[in-house]
């Protein structure tokens, strides 16, 4: 294996780490969701993660593998992030195709298709203070460092650093998606739970290719 | 006869929407599918459930879908990746409780699947009409007689007026024939709705006493005009 490959082994670690994460701030992020939404988000995302490690199995594809994670939140998850988060780890499968392993290209691909199905499925844009103002950052910087010859660990960690930023940015911001932007301006001045999950979706990402 | 799918976060209120709609069918309901609640008692929606309910009730005339708010939505319209039928689906932008009964009251009468959308979209214009925000009126709307119509007159005398359920058999008779009716105030014409809809015709509240204005025109206007002056004057079997 070259330093430039990502495991099927590793994705499985990213989606592990994503669980843990998910689990340990579960109450955290039902806290930043109970300020400006309907207080389900770390239940809902503990008990869709929960579920995706349970029906993993010993997936022998990219595509398998994201299609098990995939269907698996959009019926377990029972809140937006289903369908959000459903629908990028389904186009990362179906770009990535039936292989074993990912390079920096072909992940850069399958994240960025995954993230096209979210903008289109949710249809938010940038800065109505959503998981889209972590996620398109967090590519961003993962395509700028591939760019400039990084590898793929050096890449998810630099996307990491950008998804960070990202969920920062949205605290003065007024929702203008999903059930935060009833608030109206009442939602600024808090972090976007969206945004704050998908962080620790890139933490995941960064400590499993380290 | 076309199917409906009712997405809700919560089973008791999917349910509920369905017992009001049906309430208001006098003869076969059509088929529905409640696709409601995320399991385990858990508030939410199911996308995989969706396309589940939405196979169940396919049928050669289409499927309409009515959602609640925020994930029913995303959750229905990721169902379309999931179905197994390939007869049309259509997701409804009406509101939940006035589109659920819309479309279901005019699936049993036999709608078209763009018949029934067009109706459960048109949802809101009714409830906007009786409140006295009312926006203005719909300038698609016909006026309340035209050249050449077929006009009856004809007084409300059961208690409750035209109300839901008169509506309702209104609204599935008029299917039966190849004319548009216009009901209508007499005393005030501004107050007017085609008689195939159940929206605008419950929106108008015609009560006790109320003297209508029945209008038609096409092939089988005559027939439609006196069969709604009519059950009118017979106090629609009240």
């Amino acid at each position: 294996m070259t330093v430039a490959d990502v495991s099927l082994d590793r994705l499985v670690d990213w989606l592990t780490r994503f669980r843990a994460l998910v689990t340990e701030n579960q109450g955290y992020l039902t806290e930043l969701d109970s300020a400006i939404g309907d207080a389900d988000h770390g239940s809902n995302m503990a008990r869709g993660m929960n579920a995706v490690i349970d029906k993993l199995g010993e997936p022998q594809t990219v595509d398998a593998l994201f299609k098990t994670v995939g269907m698996t939140l959009v019926s377990s998850v029972g809140g937006a992030s289903g369908p959000l988060y459903g629908t990028f780890f389904l186009r990362i499968g179906t770009t990535a195709g039936a292989v074993d392993s990912l390079d920096g290209a072909t992940l850069s691909a399958g994240l960025r298709a995954g993230f096209d199905g979210v903008i289109s499925r949710g249809k938010a844009e940038p800065g109505d203070k959503t998981m889209v103002d972590a996620m398109g950052p967090a590519l961003d910087a993962l395509d700028a460092s591939l760019g400039s010859g990084s590898d793929p660990a050096a890449a998810a960690a630099a996307a990491f650093e950008a998804a960070q930023r990202g969920r920062d940015a949205t605290e003065p911001l007024v929702a203008r998606k999903g059930r935060a932007s009833y608030l109206g301006e009442r939602s600024a001045g808090h972090l976007d739970p969206g945004a704050t999950s998908t962080a620790f979706l890139f933490q995941a990402l960064a400590e499993a290719l380290a | 006869m076309i199917g409906i799918v009712v997405v809700s976060h919560s089973p008791a209120l999917a349910d509920a929407a369905v017992a009001l709609a049906l309430e208001m069918v006098a003869g076969a309901p059509p088929p529905i599918a409640v696709a409601a609640g995320a399991g385990d008692g858990v508030v939410g929606t199911d996308a995989i459930a969706v396309a589940a309910a939405i196979d169940e009730v396919a049928s050669p005339d289409g499927v309409l879908v009515f959602m609640d708010l925020g994930s029913a939505v995303l959750s229905a319209s990721m169902a379309l990746e999931f179905t197994a039928t390939d007869v049309e689906v259509r997701l409804s932008d009406a509101p939940f409780v006035e589109g659920v009964v819309a479309g279901i009251v005019l699936a049993a009468a036999g709608a078209t699947l763009d018949d029934a959308a067009r109706e459960a979209s048109s949802a809101m214009t009714a409830k906007n009409a009786q409140l006295e925000s009312a926006p203005p009126a719909d300038p698609q709307t016909p006026a309340p007689v035209v050249d050449g119509a077929v006009t009856a007159e004809a007084t409300i005398v059961n208690d409750v007026g035209l109300h839901a359920r008169p509506a309702s058999v209104i609204v599935a008779k008029m299917a039966e024939f190849d004319a548009r009716v216009q009901i209508a105030d007499a005393d005030d014409p501004t107050r007017s709705a085609p008689a195939g809809s159940l929206l605008a015709l419950m929106g108008l509240g015609l009560g006790k006493g109320t003297r209508l204005r029945i209008s038609g025109t096409g092939p089988d206007a005559a027939a439609a005009v006196e069969w709604v002056r009519a059950t009118t004057a017979d106090g629609y079997g009240e």
